[in-house]
């Protein structure tokens, strides 16, 4: 049966090209962690990840390849198992290791981490699971949490709905799609890259009020205004390379589409903007670029166009051409896709999930959020940002060696006048 | 509590340098740090690389299973001529460049061309005893033998750093050229017995003429410059 609940069930057009993108070097995976104010309890957190796992079945599966798509099916090998943490965060995911398991946790300290292959949930969904399995190890550690939708916090003892594990893009798939057309090539941002199995992650931790204030002053949100210092970084980055030519700077931007297509999906339902500034038009200013993002993303961001787009998506899969591909040639096909149409035309990713909010009664155990995205396909850096309380968490996450954008990115919220707070596992 | 003089930015309180630029962190007169654990963990952990054991046993035994039928169907069919000879070759060839590089992962580039070339040579071996011919000690071996170096030397030349375009084509051409000579010097020793200088210079001197002109060009920024902007993209 390929509906979600039964026996197996099918991936949703996102999941489809995470998986056929997965190769020895590479994985779709991203973390979510919490800074708790006590050292964790490695005990307390597998009783939780094992009450946990049976409510949110989405997460508690298995990935196989059929003959012309991968699917996933119920996971009934023993773990998930919480496991120290490592330096190396974000490794590849193998299907056939691990039990299978697509999710991972890791405790260090006061930390505790999940990293999720992105073929099962985006940020939304997983800050969902997060919240609940955090306040599932409180409430193990004594501390009672309580459940709630309003919270976020799904209670472990109810039955998962069946709202939770729909295929948010079929349902809400129009009839229009959106214009397919090749985006022009971006500036890649590329660097040294280290051996594999390094990805250098450097955090900065911003006061929430101060960097809402700064933003309020250029009349900019602070997705926007954080994407905007991004842009003048990259922008100033390849002038200093002295290019043959220059290249407009563009960043993927995920937007969480649930805000304008009601689901209660754990699933993938994201669709990405690409704020674009092209350097061969002439100078920005810096209050020209943040103009320039925030209407990008006033005008692009609306029901209608990110309908179309992820029609686009969800009709691809549908063809029947590539339907009937067997797996193992159209995963060469979907790749070479998305470096065309997912890496050439973006200079970086900045994500900001927004904030991690909690009941009253978890706050004063968690001190703060991180969250980090995986390596990208190529040895470039990408940005990642989250807010708890009063802490906005900054990640630029990547495999090159060179620190220049994350260093000219923090330089410029001191120079704004913003105090940062640096930790990073460079050596 | 520190700050990078030149980034402004707070850092860890065991920050022996700032991890943005570099800049050590000096300050005479604080006190010897509380040693802490680090803010990250320490453990590295590498996730062990997909197995294709399955892979390479599922392909051996397509090719073995095309090999084993062939060479019976061969008992049968067409007795005079060994031609099962050939599949078996091209089989093993296939096995070399395919399947190997899937059992074994981490071997060097020069085993692996000379593996690859070998493979080539028994390729060639079968077809010769197939042929009943005496052309592959003395003609077919040196010519591959000759090949192998070529690439194993322009593979060194130009892996690691980025050479220019200019620089490549030229090595390339220049290898042509090489092995044009080659070819001509085994032919002449197989066929007349004797090595005598003739088409294969003309190709070589034509290489050489066509490499000068990149040469001076690559050597020579204004003419670089003038290339770029009339062959740019």
């Amino acid at each position: 049966m390929a509906e979600p609940g039964g026996s197996w069930y099918r991936l949703d057009s996102a999941g489809q090209l995470y998986s056929a993108i997965q190769s020895d070097r590479y994985s779709a995976i991203y973390r979510f962690s919490a800074m708790m104010t006590q050292p964790v309890d490695p005990a307390a957190l597998q009783r939780a990840v094992d009450r946990i796992m049976p409510r949110f079945p989405g997460f508690r599966v298995r990935i196989r390849r059929g003959l012309f798509w991968y699917y996933f099916e119920p996971n009934q090998a023993p773990g998930p198992f919480v496991r120290e943490d490592i330096l190396n965060p974000c490794p590849p995911v193998r299907f056939g290791q691990d039990n299978g398991w697509l999710v991972r946790f890791y405790y260090y300290r006061c930390r505790i981490s999940i990293e999720v292959f992105h073929a099962l949930s985006d940020g939304g969904g997983a800050m969902v699971f997060f919240r609940s399995l955090l306040a599932e190890y409180l409430r193990q550690t004594g501390i009672p949490v309580p459940c709630g939708r309003r919270f976020g916090v799904l209670d472990p003892d109810k039955p998962p709905r069946p709202g939770e594990l729909e295929d948010a893009y079929s349902r809400y798939a129009g009839k229009k799609k959106g214009r397919f057309g090749l985006l022009p090539r971006a500036y890649q941002n590329l660097g040294t890259p280290e051996p594999f199995y390094t990805l250098h992650v450097t955090m900065g931790f911003v006061p929430l009020d101060q960097l809402r204030a700064k933003a309020k002053s250029y009349g900019a949100s602070i997705t926007e205004y954080l994407a905007a210092i991004f842009i003048r970084v990259l922008l100033d980055k390849q002038e200093r390379e002295h290019p043959r030519r220059l290249m407009p700077v563009a960043l993927a931007i995920p937007i969480n589409l649930r805000g304008w297509f009601p689901s209660e999906t754990l699933r993938n339902f994201i669709t990405t903007v690409r704020p674009c500034i092209d350097p061969t038009l002439g100078e920005y200013t810096f209050p020209e670029i943040v103009a320039q993002v925030r209407y990008f993303m006033k005008l692009h961001i609306n029901r209608q166009e990110m309908q179309a787009d992820f029609t686009t998506k969800v009709r691809f899969a549908e063809n029947r051409l590539l339907q009937l591909i067997p797996v193992a040639l159209k995963n060469p096909v979907l790749s070479w896709n998305y470096q065309i149409l997912g890496t050439r035309p973006y200079t970086a990713t900045f994500t900001n999930p927004g904030s991690f909010d909690v009941p009253a009664e978890m706050r004063p155990h968690i001190k703060h959020m991180e969250v980090v995205l995986g390596q990208a396909t190529v040895p470039r850096t990408d940005c990642a940002s989250i807010s708890y309380g009063n802490t906005m968490e900054i990640t630029f996450a990547g495999t090159q060696k060179e620190t220049d954008t994350e260093r000219e990115f923090f330089r410029f919220l001191v120079r704004e006048g913003i105090p940062v707070k640096i930790e990073s596992d460079r050596p | 509590m520190s700050y990078c003089v030149h980034c402004g930015v707070e850092l860890d309180e065991q920050a022996k340098r700032c991890p943005l630029c570099g800049t050590p962190v000096v300050d005479p007169s604080a006190l010897e740090p509380m040693q802490e654990a680090p803010f990250f963990a320490s453990r590295r952990e590498e996730v062990p690389p997909v197995s294709k054991t399955e892979l390479a046993l599922l392909l051996t035994g397509m090719l073995a299973s095309v090999t084993i039928c062939c060479s019976v169907v061969n008992l049968f069919v067409g007795r005079t001529v060994a031609w099962s000879l050939y599949v078996t070759g091209a089989a093993a060839m296939l096995w070399f460049w395919c399947v190997l590089p899937l059992l074994a992962r981490h071997m060097p580039v020069w085993a692996r061309l000379t593996l690859d070339v070998g493979a080539i040579g028994l390729y060639v071996y079968l077809i010769s005893l197939a042929l009943q011919g005496s052309w592959f000690m003395t003609l077919a071996l040196p010519i591959l033998i000759l090949a192998a170096l070529l690439v194993l030397v322009l593979g060194l030349a130009l892996q690691g750093r980025r050479r220019s375009l200019l620089t490549a084509a030229s090595l390339d051409i220049l290898a042509f050229g090489v092995f044009m000579l080659g070819v001509e010097y085994f032919w002449d020793r197989y066929f007349r017995g004797q090595w005598e200088l003739g088409w294969s210079m003309v190709i070589f001197l034509a290489c050489v003429a066509l490499v000068i002109p990149l040469v001076i060009m690559r050597l020579v920024p204004s003419l670089r410059e003038e290339a770029r902007r009339r062959f740019h993209r």
